[in-house]
């Protein structure tokens, strides 16, 4: 049960990560502009980052989200835009935020016109396939598509996510070559793999942890930059051997473009605040994920740099890029 | 843990006062979420979700599963009495059961939808417990041949959906099979029919396309004045609301045919209740010795999708409790939910927290047998609404209309939307073109077209793969189903033959 035996921690955690006071304090609920509908992955760490925010009493006022779903982060985007100055307006987004604009012309408002607050965390991936699949190893794997070109299949979300962006990278690193189907939700893409309709699947580690518990799935490797604490034992890539940095999946908070500098800045100090905290620790471990904390700056230096990667990527692909 | 004593256990736990109130509590909210358009069971759920961590977690996952079964049940009340569906899964439930009210026979459709909706619901609940894990495995053997197939045979369906001319059927479904392709392409991130708008990358929302074609057409079409609409009396009292044994007898197959085809496709990751209502609508329809009274006012076009769309529940958890894989958009929020709570959703997910999955199964009989206890003596209250003179209905249909849609996307654009797909409603039904087939296209051709791509990336291109025994049957019973009116037709040449001859 989470939340529940952490208090005394939590208040301990709060008074050492008490800031000096910024001169501007929210005095109106916050309005918290999410791109997925109720239940989607932004909304769901959106209404749980308010819960701890309450819980662990950093701010004055309540957090509200504000569910803005379609064109990949675009109609969020551009009601974050339409704000102007408003200092009672944060977003949360995520790598989607970058990828969509990249491919549709559509987008008018990019990550580019927002200002950004603070980055949160990175969503770790990694690669699995069936407990019964012959590939013990990435490399066994890569080399099997390497003898059957075309021949096994990755599934994945669309094109431009990172399950197909890792497998272009692998490709190019090894002149291997494996089928990618794509599927709308999560769901169907694990469906897929357990049903022996496809090889292997990028999946997050938390799905994936409950799967090889129960002896369904293996998992070779992980997309990530150091290993995680559920899988000590299985190789990052560039440990597996091969020479490919993954893309970063990352989540953080932006600002309407024109907030004023004190509200912008007594954000990012909330964050750095919550981030402290027991419950954000807890939060974190339970959903395997990477903590990752960067100030405004950083994470705008660290958007600029996915753009990047992906924008390349995308162009080796023959994915026309628009931006 | 075998059954019976799986089963004790769980009515132990779910008849604790605590989790009996919030059995309660979830198929009340349910019901209510149900009868009001546009906010659906994801919604709901997702908003209470943070209330939820204070609580405890069976009985908060006996309260969220009863909004998603009660919604069903909610969601036929709106689409009998105003033609506007409810929830995405009673658009079919229009057809027939507005009509029939039209005739004066709300009460025995409202009766009926609640009825088959417990029969079929409480069968989900049997089949859910019973053989949750070999179906599990039924569903993985579904690849994307197979959901190609199974879109075909759901798109065949149209010929049983159309009117008097099958042509302006067919083209109907063409136009929702149009919109159904806008949006982002998954397959290459290439945009299709988006005009330039942002808000159009997601494609279109079913929600404001049943809404605007069915509930906004509908009142524009009676706003006319050379069509005064007419509201014909309600009969009082709950016995004449009540179904006739006669209505039973007709339903007895649209009560099984509902049950085992919602229960099926609800097994399936990515089906969902809507294709589920509309498959057993046209089976009810092809097996029917009287077809040509569906769309009419047929009590088993109410029967059949609404027990479907209810036994879909139980099929739907089965994924989601075995194998932890969310098969539609609220099953997707429960899973977030039980990891939220520090649940590990998986196969292992039973063994490891019996108390919660019994709990939840002998929670759901309980809901089921309230929501039928509930909706009954309810239908008379509902029934009220058609009481309203047509100057209070019209507005009150429109605004219902117009905040279910806002409520989901809060963006004008979506309004704009609506009011289009009102006047397009209203077009089709002024030229005589069938609305049923716009919407089948629209819910089924995004999913088969994915599935046809993903069939030909399997395979490197080559057709040979949709040659599989199950979905070479499949489409083999679509070929039949667009045979059927051909026959019909060579029926009645032939016995205008005959009666010639010996006339």
């Amino acid at each position: 049960m989470p939340f529940r035996h952490i208090a005394a921690a939590s208040i301990a955690a709060l008074a050492l990560a008490a800031p000096a006071a910024a001169d501007w304090k929210p005095t109106k609920p916050v309005e918290v502009i999410v791109h997925t509908g109720p239940g989607g992955g932004s909304d769901v760490l959106a209404r749980a980052v308010a819960q701890m925010m309450e819980k662990e009493k950093l701010l004055p006022v309540r957090m509200q989200v504000i569910n803005k779903p379609g064109g990949n982060g675009a109609v969020a985007a551009a009601a974050l835009y339409e704000k102007k100055d408003d200092p009672h307006t944060i977003g949360f987004i995520t790598s989607v935020w970058i990828a969509g604009p990249l491919t549709s012309s559509e987008a008018k408002i990019t990550l580019k016109d927002l200002k950004p607050i603070a980055g949160l965390l990175l969503e770790p991936a990694v690669f699995a396939v069936r407990a019964d699949s012959p590939f013990k190893s990435l490399k066994q794997f890569i080399d099997a598509a390497k003898a059957h070109p075309g021949e096994l299949k990755q599934s994945g979300g669309s094109v431009t996510s990172r399950d197909n962006i890792v497998r272009l990278q692998l490709q190019h690193a090894t002149g291997a070559k494996w089928a990618y189907v794509s599927f709308q939700g999560g769901g169907e893409r694990l469906a897929a793999l357990l049903g022996g309709h496809v090889d292997i699947m990028v999946i997050e580690p938390q799905e994936a942890g409950e799967q090889v518990r129960a002896g369904k799935l293996r998992v070779l490797a992980q997309l990530t930059e150091k290993r995680l604490p559920g899988y000590a034992d299985v190789p990052t890539l560039r440990e597996a051997g091969f020479d490919v940095t993954p893309t970063r999946q990352i989540r953080g908070v932006v600002a309407p473009p024109q907030q004023p500098d004190d509200a912008t800045k007594y954000w990012e100090g909330r964050f750095e605040a919550l981030r402290k905290t027991e419950s954000w620790k807890k939060y974190i471990h339970d959903n395997q994920l990477e903590e990752l904390f960067m100030p405004g700056a950083e994470m705008k230096k660290a958007i600029a740099d996915i753009e990047n990667q992906l924008r390349e990527q995308y162009q080796l692909a023959g994915i026309k890029t628009v931006r | 843990m075998d059954i019976v004593s799986g089963l004790a256990h769980g009515f132990q736990v779910a008849l604790s006062a605590q989790n009996l109130l919030m059995c309660v509590i979830g198929v009340v909210l349910g019901t209510v979420i149900g009868v009001l358009p546009g906010l659906g069971p994801p919604a709901t759920i997702a908003m209470l979700l943070p209330l939820t961590f204070k609580l405890d977690p069976t009985g908060s996952m006996i309260m969220l599963a009863g909004i998603y079964y009660g919604a069903k049940y909610g969601g036929s009340t709106t689409s009998i009495l105003l033609n506007v569906p409810g929830e995405s899964s009673s658009v079919v439930t229009c057809i027939d059961g507005y009509k029939m009210a039209m005739k004066g026979r709300a009460g025995p459709a409202l009766g009926m939808a609640a009825i088959a909706s417990f029969i079929a619901g409480t069968f989900g609940v049997v089949a859910l417990m019973l053989v949750a894990p070999p179906l599990a495995n039924f569903a993985l053997a579904f690849s994307a041949p197979e959901y190609f197939a199974l879109m075909v045979l759901g798109l065949a369906m149209v010929v049983l959906l159309s009117g008097d001319s099958l042509v302006k059927a067919l083209l109907a479904m063409l136009v929702g099979l149009w919109i159904a392709s806008m949006g982002t392409d998954l397959f290459t991130a290439t945009s299709r029919f988006t005009f330039d708008r942002v808000e159009l990358l997601g494609g279109i929302d079913f929600v404001i396309v049943a809404i605007g074609v069915f509930a906004v057409g509908e009142v524009l079409g009676n706003m006319e004045p050379a069509k005064p609409a007419e509201m014909l009396p309600v009969p009082k009292g709950l016995r004449n609301l009540m179904p006739t044994w006669d209505d039973m007898k007709r339903c007895r197959f649209a009560f099984l045919n509902g049950s085992v085809i919602g229960f099926l496709i609800g097994v399936l990751p990515g089906a969902g209740s809507t294709i589920a209502s509309f498959i057993s609508y046209g089976i009810e329809k092809a097996v029917s010795k009287h077809p040509e009274e569906f769309g009419e006012g047929a009590i088993e076009g109410v029967a059949a999708p609404e027990g479907s769309n209810n036994a879909e529940t139980g099929g739907a958890l089965v994924p989601l409790l075995t194998l932890g894989i969310p098969g539609s958009g609220t099953t997707a929020i429960l899973l977030a939910a039980l990891v939220l709570w520090g649940f590990k959703p998986g196969p292992l997910f039973i063994q490891d927290s019996p108390e919660l999955f019994w709990g939840l199964v002998a929670s759901m009989y309980i809901g089921n047998v309230l929501l039928l206890v509930l909706n009954l003596p309810l239908v008379a209250v509902f029934a009220q609404l058609l009481k309203l003179p047509a100057y209070a209905m019209y507005p009150l249909i429109l605004g219902v209309s117009i905040v279910g849609v806002y409520t989901s996307a809060s963006s004008m654009f979506q309004l704009w939307l609506l009011a289009a797909f009102g006047l397009l409603g209203y077009l089709m039904r002024k030229l005589d073109y069938p609305t049923a087939p716009l919407v089948l296209g629209l819910v089924l051709g995004d999913a088969m077209e994915k599935a046809l791509r993903q069939s030909l990336m399997m395979s490197q291109g080559s057709l040979s793969i949709l040659l599989r025994p199950i979905p070479t049957a499949l489409l083999a019973i679509a070929a039949l189903l667009l045979l059927v009116p051909l026959v019909r037709k060579f029926n009645a040449y032939r016995v205008r033959v005959v009666e010639r001859e010996v006339g």
